[in-house]
C-alpha cells in the first residue's frame, strides 16, 4: 500500500492504575479507511483521542508522518475528528459551523464560502447553509459534522462512531455514503466503532482490539475467515468454537473423530480451537451426516433459521433455508474449508458455544449499554 | 359551560384585581397634591419634582444601583467559572457541591444577614488585633486598625448570596452540553481558550445572561442583607424606603415605586419583543433554506460589527470605571455617620452642610431610643453623631459609651437657650447639644370624640375603646399610666410601677387599644383610623396639616416633657466632622429651617424667639399662636410637666419584665 502516515509506538494509558491501552503498536498508512474494532472498554477510543491529540499517552510515542508529536496540542495536528454525538455548534448555523475552522485559520472569506458550499455538496447538503442546527435531522446533523471536518483538509479524519446514534436504515445508507466521501477526498480515515458490520463493509484495513491490546490486523475478509483467536472469530460474525487436536497436517480431531481440513503447521497432537462459522454447515440425513445432534430450538430470521443443535452436550448454531423441527435428529456435514484451525489462546472456552444462545444475546445487549456509559465516564 | 367560563373570567378579575390594586392605588397617590395618602389632593407631579432632590433616596439608588451592578458583575463571572469547574468535577462531588450551593438560597435571609455581620464584626476584631500587632513590628506600612461595616462588606454580601444563582441557571446549560464540544473546537484549531471563548461561552450564553438577571434582580431586591452588612455608612433604596415608611409612606416613595414598576414592566416588555422576534427570525429562516452562498458570505449572518462591538465594550468599561472611582472618591472624601429618627431634619440642611464642607453625611435613621440602644450594643451601628432622648443619654453616659465634646469647636452651643443647658441628663453639659425639645399629649380626632378630653383617663377608659393608639415603648407608655394614677414618671417604686402595668394590662385586655404604635400613629390618625392617640407635639403638627380636625392637649395629671439632644459615640471615626456637623445644626438658621420642617421646637433662644416672623416671611400669613405654643409649650403647660431621668438598673429591669408581661411585640 502508500506509505506510512501514523505510528503508534509502545503506546500505555492508564487511568489511576486501570490500564487502558497496553503497550499498544500500530501504523496506519496514508489514504487508507481503518476501522479500530472492539467492544466498549477495548481502548479504541482512547487511541483515536491519542492520535487527534486529546489524550497523551503514559508512555510510549506517536509519530505523525515521521515526526514525534505526542506534545502537539489538538488544534495543531492535521487531523480533524467527527465526534459521536456531532458536537455541533448550536448557537451558529450550518454554514457558520462548517465555515468555524476556516475562520479560525483566517481563510479568505470568498474562499470559505467556496469551500463551504463545496463540503456541503459533498455531504449532500446543499444550500441547507442558513438553517439552524435544531432544525436538521440526526442524520443530517452528522453530515455537517462530517463537512466541518472535511472543509478543512486535514490528512486524516477521525470518526467516533459517527453512526451510533441513528437508526439502522439510515446507517447503512452512511456507511455507503461514508465509503464514497472516502474515494471523493481521498485521505486516511480512522474509524472507530463496535459494530462488526460496520468494520468489514467499510473499511480497507479492521484493527480487532479488546483489553486494550490488538487481536488481530488485517483485511475484512482475512479477519473475517482467518481469525486469530476465539475472540475474533466470535465477535467477527457468530462462530461455534470447539476444543479439538491436530493429529497432522490437514486432519483436525473433533469429538473423537477426525475431519479433514485445510489448515495446516501444527506441533502433531496439538490442542487447538477449531471454528466452524454456522452458515458453513450443511444438514443432511443422520445417516449421512459426519456427525449428528439433536435440535434443540429453531428461530425463523427472515432469510434464514437460526437451528441450534445439541452434539453431544456442547450446542452449535447453524443457520440454514431448511427447515428442520425442533427434537429432530439430524446429520451434519463441513467441507474441508468449513474448518478453520487456531492455537489456544487465552480466550478458548470462553467462546463459542452456544448452550445458553438466548442468554448470551442479552448479555450482549447488557454490555453495549454497560459498555456506552462507561465510555461516557472516560471522556 | 357558558357559566363556567363566566365564573372563571370574574376569577381571573379577583387574581388581578389583588395582585395589582395596590400598586394602581400607589401610582395614584404618587400624583397626589398633598402629602397623605389617604385624602386625595389633585393631580400633581410635585412629589416626582421632590424624588429628583431628594439626595438621601438619590445617593441610597446610586447605592444600590452601583453595589447591584458590581455584585452582578462580579458574580457573574465567578458564578460562570464555579460552574465550569463543577461541570469537570465526577457526578458524586458534584451532587454534593450543588446541593452546598442551593442552602444558602432556601435559607433564610435574615439569618444569612446576621451570619454575615457576625462574620464581618468578628473579622474585624481579628483584623485589629493584627494591625496593632503589624504596625508594631514594623513602620513602612501603616495598616487602619479600624475597619467598620460599609460599602465593601455590602458589596461582598451582595456577591456571595448572588453567585448560587447565577450556578443554579449556567450549571444546567452546561450539562445540556455535548461533551466533546471543547474537543470539537479544539479540533478545528481553537487554542483552549478560543474553544472556551468561541464556543462554550456563546453556548452558555443564554444561561449566563438569565443568572446575571436573575443576579440583579435580587440585588437590587434585597432588603434584609443589606440592612445587617451595609454599615452606617451607606445604605440601599431597599434600606431608605423602610427608614422613610416608619413615619408615614411618604408621596415620594409612591413616585420612586411607580418609577421602578415602570422601568420593570418596560425591561420585560423589551426582552419580550425580542424574543418574539427571534423566534420569528427563526422560522423564516427554516421556511427559506435554500439561500445561495453568495448571500451567505455577503450577510455574516451572527456576527455583530466590530465598532459595534467595541463601542459597547468601551462604554461598558467606561460605566464600570467611573463607578469604581465614585464609590473610591466617596470613600476618600471626609464623611460623618449621623442616625437620628424618621423625618427629623430639613434634608436641604444636608446638602447644604456637605456643599460648606466637603463633608459627606450617611444620614440614617432608627425607630425608637430603645432600639438604637440595642443596634449600638450589639455593635453594628457604628455612628458618629446620635441624637438620643434625654433618659437615654444618661444611660449611655453611665454606660461609658458617648465621647466628650470639644466644645471649642461648637461656637454655636452659646447660642441654646440657657434652660436647655446642664440638665439632669448631662449635668455638667459635656456631652451633648440639644436638639429639639418638646412635649408629649394627647392627639384626638374632633370629629371622633364627644367632647375633647383633658385627662390621661381616656387612654385607660372604655369610653373610645379600640380607637386609642397608645405607644410602642415602655418609657412613654408607662409614664401615661403613672401620670393618670398620680405618680411621679420617674418613679422607683415597683408597687408604683406595678400599678401602672396593670393599668395598661386591663385596658388591654378590655380592648381599649387599636394598636400599640410608634411613627404610625401619624398614618392613622390623619387617616382618621383612630380617635385618641398620645403622642409628641411636634408629630401632631404634622398631623394636623393633613387632617385639620385634629386636635392636641397637655393633660391636667401633667406630662412628660423631652429633650433631643446631639451626642458623639465613643471612638468615633470622624470626630471632628461630628463637630462641624454639631456645630452647624446649632445654628440659628438650620435650627428655624427644622423647626419649620418638623415642627419641634428649638433649643436655639433666637431661632425660638424669631420662628413666628420667619414663619411669616416664608408663608406670607400669620403663625397661629396656638400652633406655636403647641410646638414650644408655654411655662404654665411646662410647669405641670416632668423631663424623664434615667433609671436605676433594677428599675429598668422591672420596666422591662413589666413590659413583656405586656406581651407586646
Amino acid at each position: 500500500m502508500s506509505k506510512e502516515l501514523i505510528r503508534l509506538s509502545d503506546c500505555v494509558v492508564k487511568f489511576d492504575d486501570e490500564i487502558i491501552l497496553d503497550h499498544l503498536n500500530l501504523y496506519i498508512n496514508d489514504k487508507e479507511f481503518l476501522t479500530l474494532l472492539g467492544p466498549s472498554g477495548c481502548g479504541k477510543t482512547t487511541t483515536l483521542r491519542i492520535i487527534g491529540g486529546f489524550q497523551k499517552p503514559t508512555s510510549g510515542d506517536v509519530f505523525f508522518d515521521g515526526r514525534r508529536c505526542n506534545d502537539v496540542p489538538p488544534h495543531k495536528r492535521q487531523v480533524n475528528t467527527v465526534f459521536q454525538k456531532y458536537a455541533l455548534f448550536t448557537h451558529m448555523n450550518i454554514f457558520e459551523n462548517v465555515a468555524f475552522g476556516l475562520r479560525i485559520a483566517k481563510t479568505p472569506e470568498a474562499e470559505i464560502a467556496r469551500r463551504v458550499e463545496e463540503a456541503l455538496e459533498l455531504v449532500n447538503l446543499p444550500g441547507y447553509g442558513k438553517r439552524r442546527v435544531s432544525s436538521l435531522s440526526g442524520g443530517q446533523q452528522q453530515r455537517v459534522a462530517i463537512a466541518r471536518a472535511i472543509v478543512n483538509r486535514p490528512q486524516v479524519l477521525l470518526l467516533d462512531e459517527p453512526l451510533g446514534a441513528l437508526d439502522l436504515k439510515l446507517r447503512k445508507d452512511m456507511q455507503v455514503e461514508l465509503k464514497r466521501i472516502q474515494r471523493e477526498v481521498g485521505i486516511t480515515f480512522i474509524y472507530v466503532t463496535h459494530d462488526q458490520e460496520e468494520a468489514l463493509t467499510m473499511s480497507d484495513t479492521v484493527v480487532v482490539m479488546d483489553k486494550g491490546n490488538i487481536q488481530q490486523i488485517g483485511a475484512p475478509e482475512d479477519i473475517y475467515n482467518e481469525p486469530k483467536n476465539a475472540f475474533v472469530a466470535d465477535f467477527i460474525g457468530e462462530s461455534n468454537i470447539i476444543d479439538g487436536t491436530m493429529p497432522e497436517d490437514k486432519v483436525v480431531k473433533m469429538y473423537g473423530r477426525k475431519f479433514p481440513c485445510l489448515d495446516g503447521g501444527f506441533a502433531p497432537g496439538e490442542p487447538v480451537d477449531v471454528v466452524i462459522r454456522p452458515e458453513d454447515i450443511d444438514i443432511v440425513s443422520p445417516e449421512e451426516g459426519q456427525i449428528t445432534g439433536t435440535v434443540t430450538e429453531v428461530t425463523f430470521k427472515g432469510m434464514h433459521y437460526d437451528i441450534i443443535v445439541d452434539f453431544q452436550g456442547f450446542k452449535w448454531l447453524i443457520q440454514t433455508t431448511d427447515y428442520s423441527p425442533e427434537g429432530a435428529r439430524i446429520g451434519v456435514k463441513i467441507d474441508p474449508d468449513g474448518f478453520h484451525v487456531m492455537h489456544k489462546s487465552a480466550y478458548s472456552g470462553k467462546f463459542g458455544d452456544y448452550s445458553s444462545y438466548s442468554d448470551e444475546y442479552d448479555e450482549l445487549n447488557v454490555d453495549a449499554e454497560a459498555g456506552l456509559e462507561g465510555d461516557d465516564e472516560e471522556n | 359551560m357558558k357559566k363556567n367560563s363566566a365564573f372563571g373570567r370574574f376569577f381571573t378579575f379577583l387574581v388581578f384585581l389583588f395582585l395589582y390594586a395596590p400598586i394602581i392605588l400607589l401610582i395614584i397617590f404618587s400624583f397626589n397634591q398633598n402629602n397623605s395618602n389617604v385624602v386625595w389632593g389633585g393631580f400633581s407631579l410635585h412629589w416626582y419634582r421632590e424624588l429628583f432632590q431628594n439626595r438621601i433616596i438619590m445617593r441610597s439608588l446610586y447605592t444600590t444601583l452601583l453595589v447591584s451592578l458590581l455584585a452582578t458583575v462580579i458574580s457573574t463571572i465567578a458564578g460562570t467559572f464555579a460552574a465550569i469547574g463543577f461541570y469537570g468535577l465526577r457526578r458524586r462531588a458534584r451532587n454534593a457541591l450543588t446541593t452546598v450551593n442551593n442552602i444558602p438560597m432556601m435559607n433564610a435571609d435574615i439569618v444569612t444577614g446576621v451570619a454575615m455581620c457576625l462574620f464581618f464584626v468578628a473579622f474585624f476584631a481579628l483584623w485589629k488585633d493584627f494591625a496593632l500587632w503589624f504596625n508594631s513590628v514594623q513602620t513602612l506600612l501603616v495598616l487602619p486598625t479600624r475597619l467598620t461595616l460599609g460599602f465593601p462588606t455590602l458589596l461582598i454580601a451582595h456577591i456571595t448570596f448572588d453567585i448560587p444563582y447565577v450556578l443554579l441557571s449556567v450549571s444546567p446549560k452546561l450539562r445540556q452540553l455535548d461533551k466533546n464540544l471543547i474537543d470539537a473546537a479544539q479540533d478545528l484549531g481553537c487554542t483552549w481558550f478560543q474553544a472556551f471563548y468561541k464556543v462554550i461561552l456563546p453556548e452558555i450564553k443564554p444561561g449566563i445572561v438569565s443568572g446575571a438577571l436573575t443576579a440583579f434582580t435580587m440585588s437590587i431586591d434585597d432588603f434584609i442583607i443589606s440592612y445587617f452588612t451595609a454599615g452606617s455608612s451607606s445604605s440601599t433604596l431597599a434600606m431608605t424606603i423602610y427608614g422613610m415608611t416608619k413615619k408615614r409612606v411618604s408621596p415620594e416613595i409612591n413616585a420612586i415605586s411607580t418609577i421602578l414598576f415602570v422601568t420593570v414592566i418596560l425591561l420585560l416588555a423589551v426582552i419580550n419583543i425580542r424574543e418574539a422576534r427571534l423566534e420569528k427570525m427563526a422560522q423564516r429562516r427554516q421556511a427559506a433554506p435554500s439561500a445561495t452562498v453568495a448571500e451567505m458570505a455577503g450577510q455574516k449572518p451572527h456576527r455583530t460589527p466590530f465598532l459595534a462591538k467595541a463601542a459597547a465594550a468601551v462604554a461598558c468599561a467606561a460605566v464600570l470605571v467611573t463607578a469604581v472611582v465614585g464609590a473610591f472618591q466617596n470613600t476618600r472624601q471626609p464623611v460623618v455617620n449621623v442616625c437620628s429618627w424618621g423625618e427629623y431634619i430639613d434634608e436641604e440642611l444636608i446638602t447644604q452642610f456637605e456643599e460648606e464642607t466637603g463633608i459627606l453625611v450617611n444620614y440614617q435613621t432608627a425607630e425608637s431610643n430603645e432600639a438604637l440602644y440595642s443596634l449600638l450594643k450589639s455593635g453594628a451601628g457604628d455612628y458618629d453623631v446620635i441624637v438620643p432622648s434625654d433618659y437615654m443619654i444618661s444611660q449611655l453616659i453611665e454606660e461609658d459609651m458617648l465621647e466628650k465634646l470639644d466644645y471649642s469647636s461648637i461656637p454655636n452651643f452659646s447660642l441654646i437657650d440657657d434652660r436647655f443647658k446642664n440638665l439632669p441628663y448631662d449635668p455638667t453639659n459635656e456631652y451633648t447639644v440639644p436638639y429639639t425639645w418638646g412635649t408629649v399629649g394627647i392627639i384626638y380626632n374632633t370629629a371622633m370624640v364627644t367632647e375633647p378630653p383633658a385627662s390621661w383617663s381616656v387612654m385607660f377608659d372604655d369610653q373610645y375603646a379600640g380607637n386609642v393608639l397608645m405607644f410602642r415603648n415602655s418609657r412613654d407608655a408607662m409614664a401615661t399610666a403613672l401620670l393618670y394614677l398620680g405618680y411621679s414618671l420617674n418613679t422607683t417604686d415597683e408597687a408604683e410601677l406595678r400599678q401602672a402595668a396593670g393599668l395598661i394590662a386591663d385596658a388591654k385586655s378590655r380592648g381599649v387599644y387599636q394598636a400599640f404604635v410608634m411613627d404610625e400613629i401619624l398614618q392613622k390618625m390623619e387617616g382618621g383610623n383612630a380617635a385618641i392617640g398620645a403622642y409628641y407635639a411636634g408629630d401632631y403638627l404634622s398631623m394636623a396639616e393633613n387632617n385639620p380636625d385634629l386636635a392636641f392637649v397637655v393633660p391636667q395629671e401633667g406630662s412628660n416633657w423631652f429633650v433631643d439632644a446631639m451626642c458623639v459615640l465613643k471612638d468615633a471615626p470622624h470626630y471632628e466632622e461630628a463637630m462641624a456637623w454639631i456645630n452647624f445644626i446649632a445654628s440659628t438658621e438650620a435650627n428655624l429651617r427644622n423647626m419649620d420642617f418638623i415642627w419641634y421646637a428649638s433649643p436655639n433662644k433666637e431661632a425660638l424667639e424669631q420662628y413666628p416672623a420667619y414663619y411669616e416671611a416664608l408663608y406670607e400669613e400669620e403663625l397661629d399662636q396656638e400652633t406655636y405654643e403647641t410646638m414650644a409649650a408655654p411655662a404654665e403647660v411646662l410647669e405641670r410637666c416632668e423631663s424623664y431621668v434615667s433609671l436605676p438598673t433594677e428599675t429598668r429591669r422591672l420596666y422591662n419584665e413589666l413590659w413583656i408581661g405586656l406581651g407586646i411585640q
